[in-house]
Order: structure tokens, then sequence, then C-alpha cells
């Protein structure tokens, strides 16, 4: 399996990259230096930092002999030889060169293919990103491994209904390889709070234990693969995806029995608002800026009322549970409180929607892993780049790791 | 998209004053002040504000706040999808800032007619500032079938200097929600 960036802008394909003309020239290598340093003074490249000024190139039929180009000044357009800054010109004059046209490339390489082919043309300096997101310039074996394997929980999850396949998402603290939150779509039907025999399964740190907490209902029984292993037809093997129609949730068969449904609940809001119901219980009196405490539970609307009550439901469960063994100790000091998910990764099986992948950017998420891209209104390089918006008070580094479609068939692991 | 206030209707005016006076709610709370109500046959049916302090959870937008009220009740009363997905198409949003991309999203995927808005959101606006949510996506590709992103009416600029001098507002008393390195919050004596 492979991990791979997807960056804030869409690449140049290597060679297609933009390019700009300059005046060259061939000079004897023993002038290198001299014209290297005058050059710099008079003319500059200060928009083509990446580019090296100096070109040299092994001629193959003189044995190993080299011969030694360099750039005089950029050409402006439509720029004849006459047009070249006098200083410039004075050197050409004195040292007898023979200055010709040629291109190079714009802007600097992003990647090791885009630096191989924009040194077919003139030689540049590469240097390979150094964000301070883990990841971008490759992870480790055992980054890596918990990756895969974290992935392959949310994977597990989106299966679980046994019936069709939903988005599931994973939030975890890499720091210390925990989940803090797992959801799957709820847009079909969602388990009412009066059910508590369904939330007995919930807990925080095995995602596998989340299967019935999400049931959502099958109306989708096509599930026909080619020889191949790839649906027959996307849309109806995938219906439930909520991120992937997010707009067909109308046209939904409903739900017959207790359950709800909820058109925004996809996976991604869902495990959102668990992640900020395990904050307030684990560190409920943190927030007391005002004199008065706020009770969380009894302020809400209607709406936010039950689903408190659903979620106060779910950590009457996780008692026991090391994590509220930790509570204690956690809530003592202020510095381990999150700040909505900072630090805080998540998995999802299918690309966002516009919806949730701005969800994660007020939330604070730090990186995204995504296994399968989502044409129909992903936001995260297939219809929008929202990690491009530079606009935007919060990035995320977003990553595709790449596995088989077929490890979403249920019948190979169900 | 900023037109003259006398451009609005005394009714437009008056659910924009209604959103305000919600927003005003939210300053109260020490949230992010943001306020909205949603219309349905000239009535007001639902109303919410920012909650994102309180909740801990950034996506307790004002709309989506008004947007659940709706869904718990509708359902409480037993409406179906078609049902309900045809009331939405009937529901018009009045919101003090614009929707962001999130909620743009959601205000789309839900099928609301219109959305009338007070400041532009420079930063992450969903309706013409960052990306255009509202025009829907019917020109992206060809859908075959599959239900597509709908657009929405939009109208920015409504009591903008009111919905804006509420942030002004917030921000002098300080995001006590925020990281560390942020201004710190100034205590006021509440009523």
């Amino acid at each position: 399996m492979e991990i791979v960036h997807i960056p804030e802008k869409l690449p140049f394909p290597p060679h297609q990259q933009p390019t700009v003309d300059v005046f060259a020239a061939q000079l004897e290598p023993k002038l290198a230096n001299t014209l290297v340093r005058r050059l710099n003074q008079i003319a500059p490249l200060e928009t083509l930092r990446h580019v090296k000024r100096i070109r040299k190139k092994l001629l193959q039929a003189q044995d190993g002999k080299t011969e030694l180009s360099v750039i005089l000044c950029v050409a402006e357009n439509n720029n004849e030889l006459c047009n070249i800054p006098n200083d410039v010109q004075d050197l050409i004059t004195s040292y007898q060169l023979s200055p010709f046209r040629t291109k190079v490339c714009k802007y600097a390489a992003t990647s090791k293919e885009e630096w191989e082919e924009q040194c077919k043309l003139w030689p540049t300096s590469y240097h390979p990103p150094t964000y301070n997101i883990d990841g971008i310039t490759g992870f480790s074996e055992e980054d890596s491994q918990s990756i895969f394997s974290f992935m392959n929980a949310a994977i597990q999850l989106a299966k679980s209904s046994g019936r069709s396949v939903v988005n599931a998402a994973l939030i975890v603290d890499p720091s210390v390889k925990r989940v803090i939150s797992s959801a799957c779509d709820q847009t079909c039907s969602w388990d009412t709070p009066e059910d508590k025999n369904v939330l007995k399964t919930c807990c925080f740190k095995q995602p596998k234990a989340f299967n019935s907490n999400t049931d959502c209902e099958g109306t989708v029984s096509c599930k026909t693969l080619h020889s191949n292993g790839f649906p027959v037809e996307e849309k109806q093997l995938y219906a439930h995806v909520s991120c992937l129609f997010p707009w067909g949730w109308a046209e939904q068969q409903a739900h017959m029995g207790s359950c709800r449904w909820h058109p925004l609940r996809h996976a991604a809001i869902v495990a959102i608002e668990s992640s900020a119901a395990r904050d307030r219980h684990l560190f409920p009196n943190l927030c007391d800026i005002q004199d008065k405490p706020v009770d969380t539970d009894n302020v809400q609307s209607t709406s936010m009322g039950s689903l408190a009550k659903r979620q106060k439901t779910d950590f009457e469960k996780v008692k026991g549970d090391d994590i509220l063994d930790s509570c204690g100790e956690d809530s003592q000091s202020l510095s381990a409180r999150p700040y909505l998910c900072t630090g805080y990764d998540i998995y999802l099986v299918w690309e966002p929607c516009t919806m949730c992948a701005m969800a994660l950017v007020h939330q604070r998420i730090r990186r995204m892993f995504f296994a399968f891209p989502n044409s129909n209104a992903g936001a995260l390089g297939s219809v929008y780049r929202l990690q491009g918006e530079r606009s935007l008070n919060h990035h995320y580094a977003v990553f595709r790791v790449m596995v088989p479609e077929q490890v979403l068939d249920t019948a190979v692991t169900c | 998209m900023a037109s003259p206030e006398e451009a609005y209707s005394d009714e437009t005016l008056a659910f924009m004053d209604l959103a305000i006076q919600q927003a005003k709610l939210a300053l109260d709370s020490l949230e992010v002040p943001v306020g909205c109500v949603i219309i349905k046959d000239g009535k007001v049916i639902s109303s919410g504000r920012n909650r994102t302090t309180e909740a801990r959870n950034a996506t307790r937008h004002a709309e989506m706040e008004a947007i659940d009220m709706l869904l718990d009740k509708w359902q409480e009363r037993g409406l179906s999808k078609y049902e309900i997905a045809e009331h939405f198409s009937k529901c018009i949003l009045y919101v003090t800032c614009e929707p962001c991309i999130m909620c743009a999203t959601a205000l789309s995927i839900l099928g609301i007619s219109e959305v009338f808005y007070g400041c532009a959101n420079e930063k992450f606006g969903g309706c013409g500032s960052i990306l255009s949510l509202h025009l829907g996506n019917s020109e992206s590709h060809n859908s075959g079938g599959i239900p597509q992103g709908k657009g929405f009416k939009c109208r920015g600029g409504i009591m903008a200097s009111e919905a804006i001098s509420l942030f002004r507002g917030f921000y002098e008393q300080g995001n006590p929600n925020a990281p560390k390195p942020h201004r710190p919050v100034v205590r006021q004596e509440t009523q």
C-alpha cells in the first residue's frame, strides 16, 4: 500500500511546466567565476532563484570535455538581442560572447519528477518541501503501518452494517495512536437516544465495536462485481455513501421503525460531534470563562438536548475504560485539553464533500487520510481543492491511502 | 452583491432584524455573534445562533442549529423525506453573515430556496466570497441521473453594518475559546 500527498495546487505535468525565455552564452571555464560575479550584480535573476546561472554540458563526442553556458539576463517579450541592458551588452562585447535565446522553467520544482524534467531545459535547484506537518516529506515505516491499520479500521467500519457500504470516519490522536471518536454516515438512519441496547457497543478505543451503533438501512442489494472486482454501477453500489451523493437523501427509501434520519449527518460531521462530546465530558469545567458554569446538557435547544442525552448515554457506557481513568489527571492540567481537534488526524473511506471538508477546517484537524476519491462532490482535489484556498484560517494536509477497491466488497471479509 | 438598503422591503429588514437579535443572544453567551431565522409562508419557523464555544464543536453554526430544530420538529410530526424536502424548498434563510462553505453546502443539500445575508464572509464564505456553492454545480459534469448540487437565490449586504458591529463587539471582548496566543478575554460583568 502507498500513501500519496495531495498538494494544495494541481501540479503541472512534469513535461508541461511554464517557462520563461532568457539570453545565455557559452563561455570559457576560466571566465566562469568572474562573469557570474559580475552578472549577479548587473542582472540578478530575482524571480528565478531556483534556476542555476551556469549550465555544464558533458560533450560525449569530445571525450569527456565539458561545455559551459551562462544566463546573461531574462528576455523580455519580443525582445531582440539589441534590447539587452547596456551593462550586459558591455560584458558581451568585452568577452566576445555570442548570446542565444533559450528557455528555463518559471517555477521551482515541487517534486523530484518535475525537477528532472526541468533540468532537461536548463539546470535548476530542487529543495524538497519542508512543511512542519509530518508525512508530506514521507512517512516512517512505523507511521505507515499505523496509518494503514487506522484506514483499515475505517474501511471495516464502513462495511460493518453488513448491508450497504457507507462512509466511515475515525478521528485519531496520532501522538498516542488512540481513536478519539469514530462514526458512520447517519443520513439514512440513526438510532434514537432511547435505544440503549444499541449504544452498548460504543467505546472510544476499539472502532470495531461500533458496528451496531451505526446501522444503516440496506436498500441497495446490487453488489454485482465484474470479474476484475470493480463495480458494475457505482451509483447503485455506493448509493448510501453520503459524501458521494449528498443531494440524494430525499430519494432514498424511508426507514421503517423508530430510527431517525438526517441529510447532514455525514460520517465526518458525526465524528466531530462525538469528539466534541468527549471533550465536554472529560473536561467539563474548563470552559467556565464566564462567572457561571455552563451546563451544556440543559442550555441547549431541543434538538441539541436530545443529542446531548444520547452522548451522555454513550459516556456512561465507557465507564471503567482507561480513558475515564486518565480523565482525573488530564482534567487537572490545562495543557492536556485539546482545542477542538488540534493535532488530530481523520481517516475517511471516501474523500469528503465541501460540507465535511470545511467542517474539518473549522474543527482544526491536522491531517486527513482518505482511501477513495469522490468525483461527484469531492472537496480535496476531485471537484474542489479546499487545502489550496489560502484565505481559510486553517489548513490540514491531505493524503490518499491507496487501497484496492476490492476491500469494499462486503463478501470478502464479512 | 451589496445593494443599498432602500432596495429591501420592510419585511426583509424585519426578518433580518430578528436574525440580528439571535446574533445578540450569541454575543451575550460569549459566542461569535451570528444569528439566523428560517421563514416559510411568511412566518418564522425556526431560529438559531452560533453555539460553537459551548458545544466545543466549531460546526455548530447558527444555520446548523436552526436546521436541526426543523428536522427534529418535522420528523416528530411524522413527515416523510419527500414532504420534508418539499418544505425545505419553500424556506428562506435570513442570516447575519454570509454562510460559510460548510453551511452553504448544507443549504444546497437541503434544497433551500433563498438566502439573505448581512455581511460578507471574506475568509470562508461559500456564497460568492471564496466558493460559489449557491450557484449549484450543474455546469461541472454530466449527472447521469444522479442528483446534483442545487443552487439557491442569494442576496447579501442587508443590514451588514449592524452585523459587522456585533463582530467588532465580540473581538473587543476577546474570544474565550481561542488558543493561548490570542488576545486575552476581557472579563465583563454579565447583567
